[in-house]
């Protein structure tokens, strides 16, 4: 004979308990006060509909034209810095320069990811603050700042693509009797070349944005004017710089896209 | 043109050993190889002489991929040892003396397929250069004439400034080919050279590699299944199985027969004579 089922044993009660605890949690938490400030809902709406009317004035547009070049400038060269540091070192790091099992090899390879790992887990934004302490508010400090984290995240992916590039291929140029630097300049290179200028791409576009952050510690830019126009209220403006700083990402997209592309087919 | 690159072929190795009385080339002695679960290659011995084109004929995990490979040094025998040109390939060679004696194809022709056909080609010569002409030669391909006339004698001199993987897969193998007659080796090694291949381009293909070798001091050794290719390719016919050396004999006197019975005395698993 089956035993009678304890009440305390339904799942229906469990259920019920869990619902009248929610029930209870609801009317018992504080809120602290409403969840936006007095007229928070009329500065939100204030702001979305600013979406829709830019600031379009031909001399704000000039100032935006400025601010753009000024941001993609220090994006580029912060990103050659980067690409021109990290490329060497991730060649090192990839170990594909050394004789495998060489006495070279493996202080080589633990000696460039150590200087990568460094470099790169210091946020961009701490480098600025270093750098302006150190060599005022120039470009130079924001190219410098973007350009050695950068390089470190650069190098570090540079190192895994290269390693990862395996197969037969690599194997008859060595056996035909190529050089680590042959077997790493016709082999692994071309082999994953378009792997290594699309992250590159990827990158430059982070590098736009970054760029434009740069302004929070005083370094020209969109930022900067951002920054202005949002301390005026003037929401026309934020969202038409907001806009070109979109317009330049979808640019080097479209870019990118079209280098890829050429590198996979020509 | 051809007679150029036959020169060239020529020169740098200084043999002229006459057809009517051949020099042993590579000399395998002994040789036992093992991998952990099976015995590849156990007490095998042959000599290769100059001018040969030997047939390496036998069921799969007979042993010929094995024995290519240590021919080609990509592998060290457990036992025994080989020597090529008087050289033996167990002690340290330098990349400049190992490409200039051995020199293979592989079945799957391992061309860097986002190169233009050139470089593949020179890469043949990597083991003549050192690092400033490997540089150099990305943007400057060193050698040009060498690999053109090559490439001319393969009939695809027209597309040596195309990316490789935009060829066909017989043009593909024919830069392939190239690319060892560049390194001119004196040993050249095929891993299954025509065993993918349509008939009309396995006749086409034997024919360069057969080219290849003539007259020049050097020897051809093969993976082969089909015994009337051996038959008009090939001077020499070694059956291996189960690691040891069958049957050695005269590429003519390879039937269908003999090869039938190399076949059929190996282990059921084993791939069928006729592919």
């Amino acid at each position: 004979m089956r035993p009678a089922r304890l009440f305390l044993e339904s799942p229906h009660f469990l259920t019920i308990l869990l619902l009248l605890a929610v029930a209870w949690s609801v009317t018992n938490i504080n809120w602290g006060g409403p969840l936006l400030h007095t007229n928070g809902w009329q500065s939100a709406l204030t702001l979305v509909l600013a979406g829709f009317m830019p600031e379009l004035s031909p001399t704000f547009l000039l100032v935006c034209l400025r601010a753009a070049w000024q941001t993609l400038a220090i994006a580029l060269t912060s990103m050659t810095v980067a690409v021109l540091i990290g490329f060497p070192l991730g060649i090192l790091a990839s170990g594909g320069l050394a004789t495998p099992g060489s006495r070279f090899q493996m202080p080589a390879k633990v000696g460039a990811r150590f200087i990568l790992g460094a470099l790169r887990s210091i946020h961009e934004l701490v480098w600025a603050v270093l750098l302006v302490a150190a060599i005022g508010l120039s470009p130079l400090a924001a190219i410098i700042a973007l350009g050695l984290p950068y390089a470190g995240i650069l190098g570090r992916i540079y190192a895994e693509f290269l390693e990862d590039v395996q197969g037969e291929p690599l194997d008859a140029l060595r056996s035909s009797g190529a050089s680590n630097v042959q077997t790493l300049l016709y082999g692994r290179l071309p082999m994953c070349l378009p792997d290594l200028v699309s992250y590159t791409f990827y990158r430059f576009e982070c590098s736009i944005r970054s760029a434009a952050i740069l302004s929070f510690v005083g370094i020209r830019g969109i930022g900067y004017e951002i920054q202005i126009s949002l301390g005026d209220l003037l929401f026309g403006q934020v969202w038409t710089l907001l806009f070109v700083l979109l317009a330049i990402v979808a640019l080097v997209d479209f870019w990118s896209g079209r280098v890829r592309h050429s590198l996979l087919t020509s | 043109m051809r007679d150029g690159i036959d020169d060239l072929l020529r020169n740098g190795h200084g043999s002229t050993a006459g057809l009517l009385e051949p020099a042993p080339l590579a000399v395998v002695d002994q040789v036992t190889k093992a991998y952990p679960r099976v015995t590849a290659l156990s007490s095998v011995s042959m000599t290769i002489y100059q001018e040969e084109r030997v047939a390496l004929v036998g069921p799969s995990g007979g042993g010929k991929t094995t024995l290519l490979s240590l021919l080609a040094a990509d592998l060290q025998p457990d036992s025994g040892s080989l020597t090529v040109a008087g050289r033996t390939l167990a002690q340290k060679l330098s990349r400049r003396e190992l490409s200039s004696m051995v020199g293979i194809i592989h079945q799957q022709l391992d061309l860097v397929p986002q190169l233009p056909v050139v470089h593949n080609v020179l890469a043949g010569r990597f083991g003549q250069w050192g690092m400033f002409r490997s540089f150099l030669s990305m943007v400057w391909p060193q050698d040009y004439t060498m690999a053109a006339m090559a490439l001319e004698q393969m009939g695809i001199q027209d597309k040596i400034r195309e990316r490789t993987s935009h060829l066909s897969g017989g043009e593909q193998q024919r830069v392939a080919i190239a690319r060892t007659m560049v390194q001119a080796p004196r040993l050249v090694l095929a891993d299954e050279p025509v065993s993918s291949v349509d008939p009309g381009r396995a006749h086409d293909i034997l024919q360069l590699l057969t080219s290849l070798t003539e007259g020049s001091g050097r020897a051809l050794v093969a993976s082969m299944h089909t015994p009337y290719l051996v038959q008009q390719y090939f001077s020499r016919a070694i059956g291996l199985r189960d690691g040891q050396v069958q049957f050695d004999i005269p590429a003519a006197e390879l039937t269908p027969a003999i090869q039938s019975d190399l076949y059929s005395l190996s282990h059921p698993e084993s791939d069928p004579p006729w592919h």
